[in-house]
């Protein structure tokens, strides 16, 4: 079992319950043992950088600060946005010591301990898909998906910036694909898997956003996917709660069953109901998995 | 590949899309031509030009990355060509595609109409307007080195348009203004010597402006010369909440953000929508977000979801206020740390930035 001190994010911790609980119960079966962060905030999801940076290096200092306080070597996140905003703070303040030495000056100043030990930020996505969990993935999806046609949508801040996020390729990455394969599904190519969802500007620029949203999930149908799957609970948000706006804009129903990652892999490896939480989501994620007869 | 000074050459196979406006001709080509092992895409298209078909149009200037000219999509990619060695791609066999930009119209094969670009480049006022009368010295202007590191990646931009190419939210809106034009905006906004700060800011926050970008960071992925212009819009939003100039729903949005870590700690998610859009558009989703509220996805803002310890991040915030680095002197790009972008990388795992990989990103120290 590999120890990470897990970061589940706003997102997981509210109103995508589902992908926390899924998280939670595929983690000891892929030989993640997950220790769960308490004393930490919300990473700013890029809005705190944008009306506040310096706030933002700091509570993103604060959660690699409790991160490493566990003993752990890594940070497990279940979002893209956590991802990369975490990443980047680290980025910087492994990289200039003079700025650390100020971030931690101030951190000691409020009763945070100082992030001195280096923890590395990974995405479950990369633990999945990487040398040690692939592995353990393939022994773990034994229930396999039945040919289940999935089409990955990466998400924008799980592969931009390369230079901080680097995991793999960002115009031709495979984590996605080669999971999907290894649970038994046929991953399905289209064009605008790496492409925005628009989600960040949803509430401020509907309209832009949605004419964002509707690329992917018209082009997976097009391609013939019974199921989207995306490693972001932001992009999960956009694709399955705003799908219904995208009927008004275009006049049809795409009816597009969006899985969380590691519901993905859940439903592979066997989890129950009761950890998917698939009534969560608001288009029915049913006609696609019914038949892979989930407990 | 050879060292010394003889010239060895390499067999190199391309397609290019063919276009052609004036008849609606549209066909993608393949080339094979022999190129010297140093040659970049723009050396293969001047062979191509030159020995295969003179008929190909294409735009070309300095050859040395600075001119801007030679932008164009590499397998659905924006690239400089003339920055772009074509060796490896050669070597692994692989036949790339080479096409015109994208969001700009296409005059003839891989020549864009740049008046688009450039009316937006315009639309933000790109010159100093200098507020001052009389140097404080009487003889000239200082300025120091960390004021002028603020605009330092934006002052690289060169106009190539490959941030325009893949920018999503132009895409989706050919109004915004877009990557360019609001990195070219922060590089007078955030110049000490700018007299209009205030008045910029007022602009770029208009419906096409700063608050629509989408954050998909295709610009700094593409961009040949390091401007990061994501980068820069974030450095104009934090600018612009710190002078106050916050009615648009993006930056309320933004605000909400550190509203709501400074009191719970976790994002508000349920009061997020009143706090952006205002109550009365917020009451126009009530249909919506019912529906939502099915599923859980509207999670009750009572009892609220208390991070444990949030009186730190409440203190940080009150300790940083009186440090004073809000707006862009907040802003970390994290140069001190590209200069160790071995960070991540473990010895004996693959090296993203190393020979056969995918191309570099460019870093001021880059070889």
């Amino acid at each position: 079992m590999k120890q990470v001190a897990y970061y589940k994010g706003c997102l997981a911790s509210l109103s995508a319950k589902e992908l926390d609980s899924s998280t939670q119960a595929l983690a000891p079966r892929v030989g993640l043992d997950l220790i769960e962060l308490e004393t930490v905030t919300c990473c700013g999801a890029g809005d705190i950088q944008e009306a506040e940076p310096d706030y933002y290096l700091h509570l993103n200092a604060r959660i690699l600060a409790y991160a490493a306080a566990t003993g752990s070597d890594t940070l497990l996140t279940v979002c893209n946005v956590c991802t990369l905003n975490l990443r980047q703070a680290n980025f910087q303040l492994i990289g200039d010591s003079e700025l650390r030495r100020r971030v931690n000056q101030n951190l000691l100043a409020v009763g945070v301990p100082a992030y001195e030990r280096d923890v590395d930020v990974r995405h479950l996505l990369w633990e999945l898909a990487g040398e040690e969990g692939y592995p353990r993935l393939v022994e773990a999806a034994h229930k396999g998906l039945r040919g289940l046609k999935v089409a990955p949508f990466y998400g924008c801040q799980i592969l931009r910036p390369s230079r901080i996020l680097g995991f793999e390729d960002p115009d031709q990455p495979s984590s996605l694909e080669r999971i999907i394969e290894a649970c038994g599904g046929e991953a399905i190519d289209y064009p605008a898997k790496l492409k925005c969802c628009g989600f960040p500007i949803i509430q401020a620029r509907e309209e832009t956003a949605l004419g964002e949203l509707v690329q992917p999930i018209e082009q997976a149908i097009e391609a013939g996917a019974d199921a989207m799957v995306t490693p972001c609970p932001l992009c999960h948000l956009s694709l399955d709660a705003w799908q219904s706006k995208l009927k008004a804009m275009t006049g049809r129903d795409f009816g597009m069953p969006i899985l969380h990652l590691s519901q993905l892999v859940g439903v592979a490896a066997g989890l129950k109901e009761s950890e998917l939480k698939f009534k969560r989501h608001v288009v029915p994620v049913g006609p696609a998995v019914e038949r892979l007869e989930i407990d | 590949m050879a060292t010394g000074g003889e010239v060895v050459l390499m067999k190199v196979w391309l397609k290019i899309w063919r276009a052609n406006t004036a008849d609606g001709d549209r066909v993608l080509r393949e080339y094979e031509v022999d190129a010297p092992e140093w040659a970049t895409l723009l050396d293969v298209l001047d062979i191509v030009k030159d020995q295969h078909d003179g008929t190909l149009s294409y735009r070309k200037s300095c050859r040395m990355m600075i001119c801007g000219s030679c932008g164009m999509r590499m397998d659905g990619a924006a690239v400089l060509a003339c920055k772009t060695r074509m060796y490896d791609i050669a070597e692994s066999g692989h036949v790339p595609v080479i096409s015109a930009m994208g969001n700009l119209p296409i005059i003839k094969d891989l020549v864009v109409d740049m008046e688009p670009f450039w009316a937006k480049f315009r639309a933000v006022d790109p010159y100093l307007q200098p507020g001052y009368l009389e140097p404080n010295n009487g003889k000239e202007y200082l300025i120091s080195q960390e004021r002028m590191n603020v605009i330092h990646k934006e002052a690289l931009c060169i106009n190539c348009g490959c941030c325009v190419s893949e920018c999503n939210a132009m895409e989706s809106s050919p109004e915004f203004l877009g990557p360019q034009a609001l990195a070219k905006a922060m590089r007078f906004a955030g110049d000490p010597r700018d007299g209009a700060k205030v008045d910029r800011l007022e602009l770029l926050n208009g419906q096409h402006g700063i608050w629509e970008c989408t954050r998909c960071y295709f610009c700094n992925e593409r961009c040949p010369k390091g401007v990061d212009p994501r980068d820069a819009i974030a450095k104009l939003g934090a600018e612009s909440i710190k002078e106050g100039i916050d009615r648009d729903m993006g930056a309320k949005h933004a605000k909400w953000f550190v509203a709501s870590a400074k009191t719970t700690g976790w994002l508000r998610e349920t009061e997020l929508v009143p706090k952006t859009q205002g109550i009365v558009e917020a009451i126009k989703q009530t249909r919506f977000a019912l529906d939502l509220a099915k599923h859980g996805k509207v999670p009750l803002p009572f009892p609220p979801h208390v991070a444990k310890g949030v009186r730190e991040s409440r203190r940080l915030h009150d300790l940083l206020f009186e440090q004073d680095k809000r707006g862009y002197a907040g802003i970390v790009q994290g140069e001190p740390a590209l200069a160790k972008l071995a960070h991540g990388y473990r010895e004996g795992e693959r090296d993203p930035y190393g020979p056969g990989s995918f191309p570099r990103p460019y870093v001021a120290e880059d070889r």
